[in-house]
């Protein structure tokens, strides 16, 4: 600043002269010191009252106003992302829940089903060792019944046989007990 | 210097045999005052949450005082806020409308600002009497200083309280008077040199007005945030 002012009064200092026929300087001659001092507290005064009476008060408002809406819609937000935040655990919370069902419910119907197939694979085998036991029995009765239609397809085809071979008819109980003893010799093979 | 005279407009208003004419520098007084109160009349009338151009930039005024006012004075200076306000945009609007070619710059004038210094001073003055009583005489004696030093010191401070009112005044008056001097100067070696060497002066004076514009701006914010030091001082006594 003092650098600024110095460099001012010397060039003041040199043009002073370019400049001396316009009766120097204005400030300092005090024909309208009052005026001006009037003027100036005049107009200040009016400029003071209205801008402290209308203009600042509603910059202020605007101003605060702005803010206040800031600060609301912060807050706003703020509680929004609370909310969707409990919303957010309280979802995850069901998931897991779901979850939890999910695994519980898979548990118990594989026990369920386990239990289910073991009874129906026991009480099948229980079938089929009947049907086994049954066959069986079926069978041997089958054999019985197969050897005496043996001894008796047999009896007939011997008859039948000697019938051809002589032209005699041999009787019947003499067949039936020839055929019998060879019968008792060989069903063994056969059966 | 013909820039700087004052002259008399319309007819002569006489009160009590001081002679309180409409002037040219009342003329520009009441411009400076007009665009002012014109620029917030625009800027205010849409209290819009989203502001356009013209609300902004009376905004950013009011936030750009209002923070200079809290950093230097603190909470308690809020109640002078709209006067610190005013001045800030007069000096600077005085300031800026003296930029314009051919019009009159009313803080090139002493009077002017002495005026407003003066009326600055004393009102500080009174401020810190009637906050703190004669407590207040204890700004000219800065705490931390030795014993032997302390009556020059004081003295210093007297000195220096007292011509607060010279410095800001002078500060202003003759940055403002000096920055015009020089545009002229330079205006007149372009006449002078002409078409030949005339090229020179007047880059200088482009470069000078680009200067100019920026120290109308920072006078006005130097007169403004002193009168928030002063403020300050007599506010909150530390020195």
């Amino acid at each position: 600043m003092n650098r600024y002012l110095n460099f001012f009064i010397a060039f003041f200092a040199i043009s002073g002269d370019l400049y001396a026929a316009e009766a120097g300087m204005p400030q300092l001659d005090p024909k309208y010191w009052a005026s001006q001092a009037f003027w100036l507290i005049l107009v200040f005064a009016v400029l003071y009252f209205s801008i402290s009476k209308f203009y600042l008060p509603k910059i202020k408002n605007n101003l605060d106003d702005r803010e206040n809406r800031i600060k609301d819609d912060i807050e706003d937000a703020n509680k929004s992302k609370e909310l969707s935040e409990s919303k957010l655990k309280e979802y995850e919370k069901i998931l897991e829940d779901a979850k939890k069902e999910v695994i519980k419910i898979q548990i118990d119907s594989k026990a369920k089903l386990d239990k289910d197939i073991k009874e129906k694979k026991e009480k099948i085998e229980k079938e089929i060792e009947k049907e086994l036991i049954q066959a069986q029995k079926d069978i041997a009765e089958l054999k019985k019944s197969s050897i005496s239609d043996i001894h008796n397809i047999s009896k007939e085809i011997a008859a039948n046989i000697i019938e051809y071979i002589s032209g005699d008819k041999l009787n019947e109980s003499s067949i039936k007990a020839a055929v019998e003893e060879i019968s008792k010799k060989n069903v063994g093979r056969y059966l | 210097m013909q820039q700087f005279s004052v002259y008399k407009m319309g007819p002569e208003i006489n009160i009590g045999g001081i002679d309180l004419s409409f002037t040219n520098a009342s003329l520009f007084m009441v411009i400076s005052a007009a665009i002012i109160l014109l620029f917030l009349f625009v800027g205010t009338k849409e209290k819009k949450i989203i502001p356009g151009k013209v609300q902004l930039i009376a905004e950013m005024f009011y936030t750009f005082v209002a923070k200079m006012i809290s950093d230097t004075a603190g909470s308690k200076a809020k109640p002078y806020f709209p006067f610190i306000f005013s001045l800030f945009m007069f000096v600077l609007f005085c300031n800026m409308v003296g930029m314009l070619p051919y019009s009159f710059t009313v803080t090139s004038h002493i009077i002017v600002t002495l005026i407003m210094a003066l009326f600055i001073f004393i009102a500080v003055t009174i401020i810190g009497f009637t906050k703190h009583g004669f407590k207040y005489l204890s700004i000219f004696v800065p705490s931390g200083v030795p014993a032997v030093l302390l009556p020059l010191i004081t003295v210093i401070e007297i000195i220096s309280y007292l011509s607060r009112p010279v410095s800001l005044s002078v500060r202003l008056f003759a940055n403002m008077m000096a920055g015009h001097t020089m545009l002229k100067v330079f205006g007149g070696f372009v006449i002078s040199l002409g078409l030949l060497g005339g090229w020179l002066p007047l880059s200088f004076s482009v470069a000078l007005t680009g200067l100019e514009i920026l120290v109308a701006f920072l006078q006005a914010y130097v007169f403004a945030i002193l009168t928030c030091i002063y403020l300050n001082d007599a506010l909150n006594l530390h020195h």
